[in-house]
């Protein structure tokens, strides 16, 4: 069993706290690792078209970033919950801070290498640790304070994984893009030059995974050596399956088409914001240096438009809201396929505009009356990040085939079965409870 | 230098709106790096091609992220205009310019002009088009014209071979005399595995390298050969006028091979990509540009010549491969286009 040990006990003048006093600095080391995935997560994004450049490859190849990425994250989920189970979460915070920050520090050999398998493997590691690191994480940060500002303390935490993914944009965008030896330049370089070229940009991939692997390294000395009281496990983990429930849900279409929506809206996420700097670049022209730039501001509306659609949520039913948003986004995808300049990659950015409510909102939809079976449920949609590792492969081979608009097929068909679940739900009764709050992983 | 000259320098660069910018920041003999400050002139031949605007702008660039390098920049009217490259030419060289890149508008003109930067130990590098003769200069940074003109002659040949067809070719050219546009001419029939004569070329005018006259010399030689299914164009101008006269005699985008040289970024997103041109090879005036300050900044502060011939490079877009001739795709050309 684990040897978590039992939450202190709660006294009364801790009533109301954000977190409880002994905690705040692990909190505050936690809401750093909330920052780093979503850094790591979104750096990669940016990687793809990098790795491109850099080893002169298909998009297919460069997009096995994207399958190394979410791969690994989808790989880990169990694992991960049965370390935290039979180790505690001080464990499997610490277990996937390590293996994230070897994953960082990976990037040196390959770097010296050349070898762009490397680089494959130094971002499953990375992603891997990160997966352990996440679903450690948000259960350790709901036990870190009294119950009544649990979804407080998670809604905090969680804040800061945007802020992270926009710092990952951020650093390839400054960093990584504008330094990036150009294509034009390589088509008069002899092979020692362009070898040497390689090395060069491949430094400056360097710099930013090995700067995260240094903050996870030292996340993980502190977190390491400050003794944490860790909060007690769940009653019913993910292993724990009661009898029925596979089959409880298996039978119950909003659940089984909700795993399927929520597979279909990472997959189209995942893709359209690998494809951003893409379709910039080999669209409209848009110099590396500057393509970046697109990135962060789909990022950036993604983010404030998650603002607006929690009001709006609390004003028209949640699938109606699904529905609309999922129709403008086939629209917008429809628009950058055959407006194949300024307009259609404004209209790649504003995909993130409908993209912003799906997940939470498929969520909470899905789960919705589940019971007893919803934890494990929730479990599931969970893994539907597997859209995100299998479906960019298929965009990637697409524009090797029809070009980097046309691929813009695959997330509008994405969303076109997003927007179909928002149907399927409208046109159903349903009794049921509250919608559940997004709690991932 | 007397005194007329140096105003008439003067006066053109004021008229030609010569630009100096100290980049690199350094006002003082000592760099960053301890290393003496050097002044740079570029001279294009206009300044509304979108080809010499990149131009500039890598050169500014370039000069930018090199230590104390002050970049002198001056452009012609048009693409004929001597007189202006010449004034320019004199006032850089009095202002100390240590290198010179220069796309000579005429490239027998201009040599006396050279020949006297030169005489002030000025090193000049001719950049596009090379001067005749070509020793009148330290070197030449350009495309290999006859090796661009090789590579759609190929394509065009293995297309039309891919597409069963007997060819009929129209051959869209330049002007007599310049040698740009003779020796892409050569590269192509090379390429195409024919020689000046052969039966299968129906007809040829000059254009200038101008959409308008490319339009009308293309609906000239339909009305005599309306068989025409290979069209060779010397540039993209000429090229997108003569789509438009293909289009407007009725022909489709299947019907006819239209192959050219350049790479701007009109005809690779208008022309390559929805198919109205067939293929295009894409020259890099960012080589010329970078490789040329590089080169000038080489020669001032460790006095190593640059080489006598530097191949700026020159790739093959084709909206569809064809077997057997490697070339790059649509996308690879709108990330490298310039304009």
């Amino acid at each position: 069993m684990a040897t978590a040990s039992a939450v202190p006990a709660v006294p009364k003048r801790t009533r109301g706290r954000l977190v409880y006093p002994q905690l705040t600095i692990p909190f505050v080391l936690l809401i750093l690792c909330f920052a780093a995935w979503g850094t790591a997560a979104n750096l990669t994004d940016v990687m793809v078209g990098v790795f491109r450049s850099i080893f002169d490859m298909s998009n297919l190849q460069a997009a096995l970033v994207q399958f190394a990425y979410y791969g690994a994250y989808f790989s880990l989920a169990i694992p991960a919950a049965l370390i935290n189970r039979r180790f505690g979460y001080k464990v499997g915070i610490l277990t996937g801070l390590g293996l994230a920050a070897l994953g960082g520090a990976l990037f040196i050999p390959a770097s010296k290498l050349l070898v762009y398998e490397f680089f494959l493997l130094a971002l499953f590691v990375l992603a891997a640790g990160l997966s352990i690191l996440e679903t450690s994480a948000n259960p350790f940060v709901i036990a870190m304070g009294p119950e009544d500002t649990a979804t407080q303390r998670l809604n905090l935490a969680q804040a800061f994984n945007p802020l992270g993914a926009n710092i990952g944009v951020l650093l390839g965008a400054v960093l990584i893009l504008p330094h990036i030896t150009s294509e034009a330049a390589k088509t008069i370089m002899s092979p020692e030059e362009l070898r040497r070229t390689q090395e060069a940009d491949l430094s400056l991939v360097l710099g930013p995974y090995v700067g995260i692997a240094m903050v996870l390294v030292v996340i993980w000395l502190l977190i390491f050596y400050r003794k944490m009281p860790t909060p007690a496990e769940q009653s019913q983990e993910a292993g724990d399956v009661k009898s029925g429930t596979l089959a409880r849900l298996w039978r119950n279409p909003h659940y089984r088409y909700g795993v399927g929506a929520q597979f279909f809206n990472v997959a189209a996420q995942v893709s359209v914001w690998t494809f951003t700097i893409l379709y910039a670049q080999d669209v409209v022209g848009i110099a590396p240096g500057d393509s970046g730039w697109y990135l962060q501001a789909s990022l950036i509306l993604f983010l404030v438009a998650r603002f607006a659609m929690t009001y709006l949520l609390g004003i028209f039913r949640p699938t109606k809201l699904l529905f609309i948003m999922g129709a403008l986004g086939v629209a917008l995808c429809l628009i950058a396929m055959f407006s194949q300049n300024m307009v259609g990659l404004l209209a790649v950015v504003a995909i993130s505009l409908s993209l912003s409510l799906m997940f939470p909102t498929i969520y909470g939809v899905a789960l919705q009356g589940l019971g007893e079976d919803t934890k494990f449920g929730a479990a599931g949609l969970v893994m539907a990040i597997l859209g995100g590792a299998l479906i960019p492969l298929v965009h990637a081979s697409l524009m090797d085939h029809v070009g980097a608009a046309f691929a813009f097929i695959v997330p509008a068909a994405c969303l076109a079965l997003v927007t179909c679940y928002a149907v399927f739900d409208l046109r159903t009764n349903r009794e049921g409870g509250e919608l559940v709050a997004e709690v991932p992983a | 230098m007397h005194l007329s000259s140096r105003l008439l320098a003067i006066g053109a660069v004021a008229v030609l709106g010569l630009t100096a910018g100290a980049c690199g920041g350094g006002d003082g003999d000592g760099g960053a790096a301890g290393e003496k400050q050097i002044t740079i002139g570029l001279i294009t031949k206009q300044e509304t091609n979108p080809f010499w605007v990149t131009m500039r702008e890598v050169a500014e660039a370039t000069a930018d992220e090199e230590h104390d390098v002050k970049l002198l920049t001056a452009a012609g009217n048009s693409d004929v205009d001597n007189r202006s490259q010449v004034a320019a030419l004199q006032y850089m060289t009095a202002r100390g310019a240590d290198g010179i890149l220069i796309a000579p508008a005429d490239s027998k003109a201009i040599v006396p002009a050279i020949d006297k930067a030169r005489e002030a130990d000025v090193t000049v590098i001719a950049v596009d088009t090379p001067t005749q003769p070509r020793s009148a200069v330290d070197a030449l940074f350009a495309t290999d014209n006859r090796q661009a003109g090789e590579l759609i002659g190929r394509y065009a040949r293995a297309k039309a071979d891919e597409q069963d067809i007997q060819p009929r070719i129209a051959m869209l050219e330049l002007s007599p005399g310049i040698t740009s546009g003779e020796l892409r001419h050569d590269g192509f029939l090379t390429g195409f595995g024919i020689d000046d004569g052969d039966g299968r070329i129906v007809g040829s005018v000059n254009t200038e390298g101008d959409k308008a006259k490319g339009r009308r010399g293309m609906a000239q030689l339909l009305r005599e050969n309306p068989e025409i299914n290979v069209v060779y164009a010397v540039n993209e101008p000429a090229a997108l006028g003569a789509a438009a006269a293909l289009k407007a005699a009725g022909k489709s985008e299947g019907d006819v091979i239209l192959v050219t040289v350049d790479g701007g970024c009109d005809a690779i997103k208008d022309g390559i990509r929805p198919g109205a041109i067939d293929a295009t090879a894409q020259q890099y005036p960012e080589n010329m540009a970078r490789e040329g300050v590089k080169a000038l900044v080489e020669a001032a502060r460790r006095d190593e010549q640059p080489p006598r011939y530097l191949n700026t490079g020159v790739e093959l877009i084709a909206g569809d491969s064809v077997q057997g001739v490697e070339s790059r795709n649509t996308a690879f050309g709108v990330r490298n286009c310039w304009g």
